[in-house]
Protein backbone atom coordinates (compact mmCIF):
# COMPACT_ATOMS: atom_id res chain seq x y z
CA UNK A 1 0.00 0.00 0.00
CA UNK A 2 1.41 3.71 -0.63
CA UNK A 3 1.95 5.10 2.37
CA UNK A 4 -0.88 7.78 3.13
CA UNK A 5 -0.33 11.58 4.50
CA UNK A 6 -2.83 11.19 7.55
CA UNK A 7 -4.77 14.85 8.55
CA UNK A 8 -2.60 16.95 10.99
CA UNK A 9 -3.08 15.73 14.44
CA UNK A 10 -4.74 18.69 16.00
CA UNK A 11 -7.56 18.55 13.47
CA UNK A 12 -10.15 15.02 13.90
CA UNK A 13 -12.02 14.00 11.61
CA UNK A 14 -15.09 15.19 13.03
CA UNK A 15 -13.74 18.33 12.59
CA UNK A 16 -12.61 17.81 9.09
CA UNK A 17 -16.04 16.71 7.57
CA UNK A 18 -17.96 19.85 9.21
CA UNK A 19 -15.30 22.02 7.05
CA UNK A 20 -16.02 21.84 3.44
CA UNK A 21 -12.14 22.77 2.91
CA UNK A 22 -10.59 20.50 5.09
CA UNK A 23 -13.22 17.63 3.89
CA UNK A 24 -12.15 18.60 -0.05
CA UNK A 25 -8.41 17.80 1.25
CA UNK A 26 -9.44 14.60 2.90
CA UNK A 27 -11.49 13.52 -0.30
CA UNK A 28 -9.29 13.92 -3.02
CA UNK A 29 -6.75 12.06 -1.12
CA UNK A 30 -8.58 8.93 -0.48
CA UNK A 31 -11.54 9.24 -3.86
CA UNK A 32 -9.08 6.64 -5.88
CA UNK A 33 -8.34 4.53 -3.25
CA UNK A 34 -12.45 3.97 -2.79
CA UNK A 35 -13.35 3.92 -6.14
CA UNK A 36 -10.52 1.10 -6.44
CA UNK A 37 -11.64 -0.73 -3.39
CA UNK A 38 -14.83 -0.78 -5.14
CA UNK A 39 -13.80 -1.76 -8.63
CA UNK A 40 -12.46 -4.52 -7.16
CA UNK A 41 -15.81 -5.89 -5.84
CA UNK A 42 -17.81 -4.58 -8.39
CA UNK A 43 -17.88 -4.61 -11.66
CA UNK A 44 -20.51 -2.01 -13.26
CA UNK A 45 -19.50 1.99 -13.14
CA UNK A 46 -22.61 3.00 -12.38
CA UNK A 47 -22.63 0.91 -9.01
CA UNK A 48 -19.05 2.38 -8.58
CA UNK A 49 -20.03 5.79 -8.81
CA UNK A 50 -23.02 5.17 -6.03
CA UNK A 51 -21.23 3.58 -3.66
CA UNK A 52 -18.65 5.67 -3.86
CA UNK A 53 -21.22 8.58 -3.06
CA UNK A 54 -22.70 6.46 -0.23
CA UNK A 55 -19.01 5.03 1.23
CA UNK A 56 -18.06 9.44 1.41
CA UNK A 57 -21.94 10.40 3.14
CA UNK A 58 -21.27 7.15 5.69
CA UNK A 59 -17.62 9.37 6.16
CA UNK A 60 -19.68 12.56 7.03
CA UNK A 61 -22.21 10.20 9.50
CA UNK A 62 -19.43 8.23 11.39
CA UNK A 63 -16.09 10.36 11.05
CA UNK A 64 -16.63 10.67 14.46
CA UNK A 65 -15.71 6.87 15.37
CA UNK A 66 -12.19 7.74 13.62
CA UNK A 67 -9.51 7.30 16.12
CA UNK A 68 -6.29 8.42 15.03
CA UNK A 69 -4.50 5.77 17.23
CA UNK A 70 -5.50 2.76 15.75
CA UNK A 71 -4.98 2.98 12.34
CA UNK A 72 -5.00 4.93 8.84
CA UNK A 73 -7.43 7.14 7.74
CA UNK A 74 -7.33 4.30 4.72
CA UNK A 75 -7.49 1.62 7.00
CA UNK A 76 -10.54 3.01 8.49
CA UNK A 77 -12.04 4.30 5.39
CA UNK A 78 -11.77 0.45 4.07
CA UNK A 79 -13.74 -0.24 6.93
CA UNK A 80 -16.37 2.04 5.75
CA UNK A 81 -16.46 1.35 2.46
CA UNK A 82 -16.93 -2.82 3.18
CA UNK A 83 -19.86 -1.51 5.49
CA UNK A 84 -21.52 0.62 3.04
CA UNK A 85 -20.58 -2.25 0.33
CA UNK A 86 -22.11 -4.85 2.95
CA UNK A 87 -25.51 -3.16 3.24
CA UNK A 88 -25.68 -2.63 0.36
CA UNK A 89 -25.72 -6.29 -1.22
CA UNK A 90 -28.01 -6.92 1.77
CA UNK A 91 -30.50 -4.96 0.71
CA UNK A 92 -30.60 -6.04 -2.89
CA UNK A 93 -30.41 -9.55 -1.60
CA UNK A 94 -33.99 -8.70 -0.20
CA UNK A 95 -34.59 -6.80 -2.98
CA UNK A 96 -33.42 -9.51 -5.47
CA UNK A 97 -33.84 -6.49 -8.12
CA UNK A 98 -30.15 -4.85 -7.42
CA UNK A 99 -29.00 -4.28 -11.48
CA UNK A 100 -32.48 -2.48 -12.10
CA UNK A 101 -31.91 -0.29 -9.15
CA UNK A 102 -28.95 1.04 -9.40
CA UNK A 103 -28.18 1.86 -13.19
CA UNK A 104 -28.44 5.27 -13.44
CA UNK A 105 -28.87 6.66 -10.20
CA UNK A 106 -26.04 9.50 -10.05
CA UNK A 107 -25.61 10.97 -14.09
CA UNK A 108 -22.37 9.76 -15.49
CA UNK A 109 -20.78 11.54 -18.32
CA UNK A 110 -19.14 9.19 -21.07
CA UNK A 111 -15.50 10.03 -19.67
CA UNK A 112 -16.90 9.29 -16.55
CA UNK A 113 -17.73 5.77 -16.85
CA UNK A 114 -14.32 5.09 -19.49
CA UNK A 115 -12.78 5.84 -16.17
CA UNK A 116 -14.82 3.60 -14.13
CA UNK A 117 -14.46 0.80 -16.51
CA UNK A 118 -10.69 1.08 -16.73
CA UNK A 119 -10.10 1.29 -12.95
CA UNK A 120 -12.84 -2.06 -13.05
CA UNK A 121 -10.94 -3.49 -15.65
CA UNK A 122 -7.81 -2.73 -14.08
CA UNK A 123 -9.27 -4.95 -11.11
CA UNK A 124 -10.30 -7.98 -12.66
CA UNK A 125 -7.28 -10.17 -11.17
CA UNK A 126 -8.27 -8.90 -7.76
CA UNK A 127 -12.08 -9.83 -8.49
CA UNK A 128 -10.69 -13.15 -9.06
CA UNK A 129 -8.38 -13.41 -6.28
CA UNK A 130 -11.60 -12.27 -4.49
CA UNK A 131 -14.12 -15.31 -6.14
CA UNK A 132 -11.68 -17.85 -5.23
CA UNK A 133 -11.56 -16.81 -1.49
CA UNK A 134 -15.24 -17.34 -1.41
CA UNK A 135 -15.10 -20.70 0.52
CA UNK A 136 -13.50 -19.45 3.83
CA UNK A 137 -15.64 -18.41 6.57
CA UNK A 138 -16.64 -14.66 6.51
CA UNK A 139 -14.02 -13.66 9.61
CA UNK A 140 -10.75 -15.02 7.66
CA UNK A 141 -12.02 -13.94 4.33
CA UNK A 142 -12.72 -10.55 5.24
CA UNK A 143 -8.90 -9.86 6.83
CA UNK A 144 -7.36 -11.97 4.13
CA UNK A 145 -9.09 -9.29 1.51
CA UNK A 146 -8.35 -6.49 2.91
CA UNK A 147 -4.17 -7.45 3.49
CA UNK A 148 -4.25 -9.56 0.38
CA UNK A 149 -6.27 -7.84 -2.20
CA UNK A 150 -6.30 -4.26 -0.62
CA UNK A 151 -3.10 -4.14 0.49
CA UNK A 152 -3.64 -2.98 4.15
CA UNK A 153 -1.26 -4.36 6.96
CA UNK A 154 -2.65 -7.00 8.75
CA UNK A 155 -2.86 -4.23 11.86
CA UNK A 156 -4.18 -2.07 9.79
CA UNK A 157 -6.87 -4.46 8.48
CA UNK A 158 -7.35 -5.52 12.22
CA UNK A 159 -8.51 -1.70 13.14
CA UNK A 160 -10.14 -1.24 9.73
CA UNK A 161 -12.73 -4.74 10.89
CA UNK A 162 -12.50 -3.62 14.58
CA UNK A 163 -10.74 -6.90 16.12
CA UNK A 164 -7.82 -6.90 18.12
CA UNK A 165 -4.50 -7.91 16.49
CA UNK A 166 -3.78 -11.05 17.65
CA UNK A 167 -7.35 -11.97 17.11
CA UNK A 168 -6.02 -11.05 13.30
CA UNK A 169 -2.38 -12.85 12.84
CA UNK A 170 -4.21 -16.36 13.98
CA UNK A 171 -7.19 -16.01 11.69
CA UNK A 172 -4.75 -14.36 8.66
CA UNK A 173 -2.37 -18.14 9.21
CA UNK A 174 -5.55 -20.04 9.11
CA UNK A 175 -6.93 -17.81 5.86
CA UNK A 176 -3.24 -17.81 3.98
CA UNK A 177 -2.95 -21.35 4.82
CA UNK A 178 -6.57 -22.37 2.48
CA UNK A 179 -5.83 -19.50 0.02
CA UNK A 180 -2.07 -21.86 -1.06
CA UNK A 181 -4.48 -24.52 -2.55
CA UNK A 182 -6.11 -22.11 -4.76
CA UNK A 183 -4.96 -22.50 -7.96
CA UNK A 184 -4.31 -19.22 -9.88
CA UNK A 185 -4.43 -16.89 -6.76
CA UNK A 186 -1.26 -17.08 -5.34
CA UNK A 187 0.73 -15.32 -7.95
CA UNK A 188 -1.94 -12.42 -8.00
CA UNK A 189 -1.38 -11.83 -4.30
CA UNK A 190 2.64 -12.38 -4.58
CA UNK A 191 3.23 -9.55 -2.05
CA UNK A 192 1.32 -6.81 -1.02
CA UNK A 193 0.98 -3.69 -3.52
CA UNK B 1 -21.26 20.03 -18.89
CA UNK B 2 -17.22 19.06 -18.45
CA UNK B 3 -17.16 18.42 -14.92
CA UNK B 4 -16.25 14.98 -13.64
CA UNK B 5 -17.75 12.38 -11.62
CA UNK B 6 -15.11 13.19 -9.07
CA UNK B 7 -15.77 16.54 -9.02
CA UNK B 8 -19.28 16.88 -8.51
CA UNK B 9 -19.49 14.31 -6.37
CA UNK B 10 -17.02 16.77 -4.30
CA UNK B 11 -19.81 19.82 -5.00
CA UNK B 12 -22.78 17.43 -3.90
CA UNK B 13 -20.74 16.20 -0.56
CA UNK B 14 -19.67 19.88 -0.20
CA UNK B 15 -23.10 20.77 -0.27
CA UNK B 16 -24.63 18.41 2.33
CA UNK B 17 -21.51 19.55 4.97
CA UNK B 18 -23.06 22.97 4.40
CA UNK B 19 -27.07 21.80 4.72
CA UNK B 20 -25.89 19.97 7.77
CA UNK B 21 -24.33 22.58 9.59
CA UNK B 22 -27.32 24.44 8.42
CA UNK B 23 -29.79 22.18 9.97
CA UNK B 24 -28.31 22.03 13.01
CA UNK B 25 -29.18 25.38 13.89
CA UNK B 26 -32.80 25.03 11.67
CA UNK B 27 -36.33 24.92 14.31
CA UNK B 28 -37.07 21.20 13.21
CA UNK B 29 -41.02 22.57 12.37
CA UNK B 30 -39.91 23.52 9.36
CA UNK B 31 -36.95 23.29 7.82
CA UNK B 32 -35.05 22.18 4.56
CA UNK B 33 -34.37 18.20 4.65
CA UNK B 34 -30.96 19.26 3.39
CA UNK B 35 -30.43 16.22 1.20
CA UNK B 36 -31.68 17.45 -1.64
CA UNK B 37 -28.65 19.09 -3.39
CA UNK B 38 -27.25 18.35 -6.57
CA UNK B 39 -24.17 20.04 -8.06
CA UNK B 40 -24.60 21.00 -12.37
CA UNK B 41 -21.69 22.24 -13.63
CA UNK B 42 -20.46 24.45 -10.28
CA UNK B 43 -24.07 25.44 -9.89
CA UNK B 44 -26.05 23.88 -7.04
CA UNK B 45 -29.78 23.07 -6.88
CA UNK B 46 -30.98 24.14 -3.79
CA UNK B 47 -33.17 22.01 -1.48
CA UNK B 48 -36.27 21.54 -3.39
CA UNK B 49 -38.05 19.05 -0.83
CA UNK B 50 -39.29 20.86 2.05
CA UNK B 51 -39.67 19.04 5.43
CA UNK B 52 -42.71 20.43 7.19
CA UNK B 53 -44.27 19.37 10.93
CA UNK B 54 -47.91 18.77 10.66
CA UNK B 55 -49.90 18.57 13.92
CA UNK B 56 -51.62 14.81 14.97
CA UNK B 57 -55.39 14.19 13.69
CA UNK B 58 -57.52 14.19 16.55
CA UNK B 59 -60.89 12.79 16.83
CA UNK B 60 -61.98 9.53 15.04
CA UNK B 61 -61.64 9.75 11.30
CA UNK B 62 -62.35 6.52 9.70
CA UNK B 63 -60.06 7.37 6.92
CA UNK B 64 -56.71 6.50 6.16
CA UNK B 65 -56.11 9.43 4.33
CA UNK B 66 -57.96 12.29 1.88
CA UNK B 67 -57.50 13.62 -1.11
CA UNK B 68 -59.87 16.40 -2.29
CA UNK B 69 -59.79 18.65 -5.06
CA UNK B 70 -59.92 22.51 -3.88
CA UNK B 71 -61.86 24.99 -6.28
CA UNK B 72 -58.68 26.44 -7.49
CA UNK B 73 -57.34 23.33 -9.05
CA UNK B 74 -55.39 22.74 -5.97
CA UNK B 75 -54.89 19.30 -4.96
CA UNK B 76 -54.85 18.50 -1.13
CA UNK B 77 -53.79 15.02 0.41
CA UNK B 78 -54.53 14.25 3.94
CA UNK B 79 -53.02 11.52 5.41
CA UNK B 80 -53.85 9.62 8.61
CA UNK B 81 -52.81 6.64 9.14
CA UNK B 82 -49.61 5.10 6.95
CA UNK B 83 -50.51 2.86 5.39
CA UNK B 84 -51.13 1.86 1.08
CA UNK B 85 -49.18 4.54 -0.17
CA UNK B 86 -49.71 2.61 -3.66
CA UNK B 87 -53.55 3.40 -3.00
CA UNK B 88 -52.90 7.48 -2.70
CA UNK B 89 -50.72 7.14 -6.20
CA UNK B 90 -53.83 5.76 -7.64
CA UNK B 91 -56.37 8.54 -6.07
CA UNK B 92 -53.89 10.75 -7.48
CA UNK B 93 -53.52 9.38 -10.88
CA UNK B 94 -57.46 9.83 -11.28
CA UNK B 95 -57.04 13.08 -10.64
CA UNK B 96 -53.85 13.70 -13.16
CA UNK B 97 -51.44 13.57 -10.68
CA UNK B 98 -48.41 10.80 -11.40
CA UNK B 99 -46.68 10.34 -7.91
CA UNK B 100 -44.79 8.08 -5.80
CA UNK B 101 -45.34 7.84 -2.39
CA UNK B 102 -42.91 6.17 0.17
CA UNK B 103 -43.48 6.15 3.86
CA UNK B 104 -41.03 5.89 6.60
CA UNK B 105 -40.60 6.29 10.56
CA UNK B 106 -39.41 9.84 11.70
CA UNK B 107 -35.63 9.17 12.20
CA UNK B 108 -35.39 7.70 8.60
CA UNK B 109 -34.53 8.84 5.71
CA UNK B 110 -33.99 8.14 1.90
CA UNK B 111 -30.13 8.20 2.06
CA UNK B 112 -29.82 7.76 -1.84
CA UNK B 113 -30.49 10.19 -4.80
CA UNK B 114 -33.42 8.34 -5.88
CA UNK B 115 -34.50 10.23 -8.97
CA UNK B 116 -33.13 13.23 -11.01
CA UNK B 117 -33.92 16.93 -10.28
CA UNK B 118 -36.02 19.11 -12.55
CA UNK B 119 -34.74 22.06 -14.49
CA UNK B 120 -36.39 24.77 -12.12
CA UNK B 121 -35.31 23.47 -9.27
CA UNK B 122 -31.60 24.61 -9.63
CA UNK B 123 -30.88 27.60 -8.48
CA UNK B 124 -27.98 29.76 -9.05
CA UNK B 125 -26.32 29.08 -5.46
CA UNK B 126 -22.31 28.32 -4.54
CA UNK B 127 -21.28 26.20 -2.62
CA UNK B 128 -20.05 29.45 -0.38
CA UNK B 129 -23.06 30.34 0.12
CA UNK B 130 -24.35 27.31 1.16
CA UNK B 131 -21.45 27.05 3.71
CA UNK B 132 -21.85 30.74 4.47
CA UNK B 133 -23.01 30.97 8.73
CA UNK B 134 -24.54 34.70 8.38
CA UNK B 135 -27.94 34.50 8.69
CA UNK B 136 -28.76 36.87 5.84
CA UNK B 137 -27.02 33.96 3.38
CA UNK B 138 -28.61 31.67 4.74
CA UNK B 139 -31.88 33.67 4.22
CA UNK B 140 -31.24 34.22 0.43
CA UNK B 141 -31.04 30.54 0.27
CA UNK B 142 -34.18 29.63 1.37
CA UNK B 143 -36.32 32.27 -0.04
CA UNK B 144 -34.54 30.61 -3.68
CA UNK B 145 -35.66 27.51 -2.67
CA UNK B 146 -39.29 28.87 -2.33
CA UNK B 147 -39.15 29.47 -5.59
CA UNK B 148 -38.46 26.22 -6.74
CA UNK B 149 -40.71 24.84 -9.25
CA UNK B 150 -41.07 21.89 -6.24
CA UNK B 151 -41.93 24.08 -3.97
CA UNK B 152 -44.15 26.06 -6.18
CA UNK B 153 -45.89 22.59 -6.91
CA UNK B 154 -45.52 20.57 -3.44
CA UNK B 155 -46.13 22.66 -0.54
CA UNK B 156 -46.83 22.22 2.91
CA UNK B 157 -50.67 23.74 3.56
CA UNK B 158 -53.20 21.63 5.23
CA UNK B 159 -50.96 18.55 5.17
CA UNK B 160 -49.75 18.29 1.25
CA UNK B 161 -50.82 20.25 -1.15
CA UNK B 162 -50.11 19.92 -4.79
CA UNK B 163 -50.70 22.41 -7.63
CA UNK B 164 -51.01 20.45 -10.55
CA UNK B 165 -50.48 24.45 -13.00
CA UNK B 166 -46.65 24.32 -11.62
CA UNK B 167 -46.41 20.25 -12.63
CA UNK B 168 -45.15 20.13 -16.11
CA UNK B 169 -46.17 17.25 -18.35
CA UNK B 170 -44.47 14.24 -17.67
CA UNK B 171 -43.24 15.05 -14.30
CA UNK B 172 -43.52 13.09 -11.30
CA UNK B 173 -44.16 14.00 -7.68
CA UNK B 174 -41.86 12.64 -5.85
CA UNK B 175 -43.48 12.56 -1.80
CA UNK B 176 -41.40 10.72 1.35
CA UNK B 177 -42.97 10.80 4.52
CA UNK B 178 -41.57 9.80 7.57
CA UNK B 179 -44.04 9.45 10.90
CA UNK B 180 -43.52 9.57 14.37
CA UNK B 181 -44.47 6.11 16.04
CA UNK B 182 -44.54 7.56 19.22
CA UNK B 183 -47.51 9.97 19.44
CA UNK B 184 -45.96 13.52 20.47
CA UNK B 185 -46.97 14.87 24.31
CA UNK B 186 -46.79 17.90 25.71
CA UNK B 187 -44.20 15.74 28.03
CA UNK B 188 -41.75 14.75 24.82
CA UNK B 189 -42.89 17.29 22.28
CA UNK B 190 -42.46 16.12 18.42
CA UNK B 191 -43.61 16.25 15.48
CA UNK B 192 -46.47 13.48 14.07
CA UNK B 193 -45.06 13.45 10.50
CA UNK B 194 -43.01 15.03 8.32
CA UNK B 195 -42.64 15.31 4.49
CA UNK B 196 -40.29 16.07 1.95
CA UNK B 197 -41.94 16.16 -1.81
CA UNK B 198 -40.15 17.36 -5.05
CA UNK B 199 -41.17 16.73 -8.44
CA UNK B 200 -38.88 14.65 -10.68
CA UNK B 201 -38.64 14.01 -14.85
CA UNK B 202 -37.91 10.32 -13.41
CA UNK B 203 -36.78 7.27 -13.39
CA UNK B 204 -37.49 6.74 -9.68
CA UNK B 205 -35.26 4.68 -8.02
CA UNK B 206 -36.69 2.73 -4.73
CA UNK B 207 -35.50 4.37 -1.42
CA UNK B 208 -32.80 3.18 0.20
CA UNK B 209 -33.51 3.88 3.97
CA UNK B 210 -30.91 5.56 6.39
CA UNK B 211 -31.02 6.91 9.62
CA UNK B 212 -32.20 10.60 9.90
CA UNK B 213 -31.52 11.06 13.26
CA UNK B 214 -31.56 15.05 13.24
CA UNK B 215 -35.10 14.40 12.47
CA UNK B 216 -36.14 14.14 16.29
CA UNK B 217 -34.07 17.31 16.43
CA UNK B 218 -37.24 20.33 17.46
CA UNK B 219 -35.22 23.27 17.88
CA UNK B 220 -36.13 25.44 20.87
CA UNK B 221 -38.99 26.57 19.84
CA UNK B 222 -42.36 25.34 21.32
CA UNK B 223 -44.40 22.15 19.90
CA UNK B 224 -45.91 22.54 16.86
CA UNK B 225 -49.66 24.40 16.94
CA UNK B 226 -52.10 21.56 17.57
CA UNK B 227 -49.77 18.39 19.27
Amino acid sequence: MRPKQTSPKQTSLADVVRDPEAFEAFYRRHFDDVTRFLARRVADPHTVADLTAEVFLAVLDSAHTYRAGRGSETAWLYGVARNTLHAEWRRSARESRATSRMAGHRPLEPDDVVRLEDRIDAEAPARRALEAMAELPESERALLELVAVDGLSPAEAAAALGIRQGTARVRLHRARRFIQQVPGVVPVMGGTK
Amino acid sequence: MNSTFEDRLLAELKAEIAARAAQGRAPAARRLTGRRFLAVAGVVAVAAGTAVAAPMVIGSQTRAYAVTKNADGSINLWLNEFRDPRQVERDLAELGVRADITYLSLGKRCGNARAPFVAGDHTPTTPEELASKDPAVQARIRKRAEKTASAKAIRPENGITIYPRYIKPGQIVLIEVMENPVEPTVKHPGVAWQFSGRLTDGPVGPCQIVDDPSAFDIGTGTPPAGS
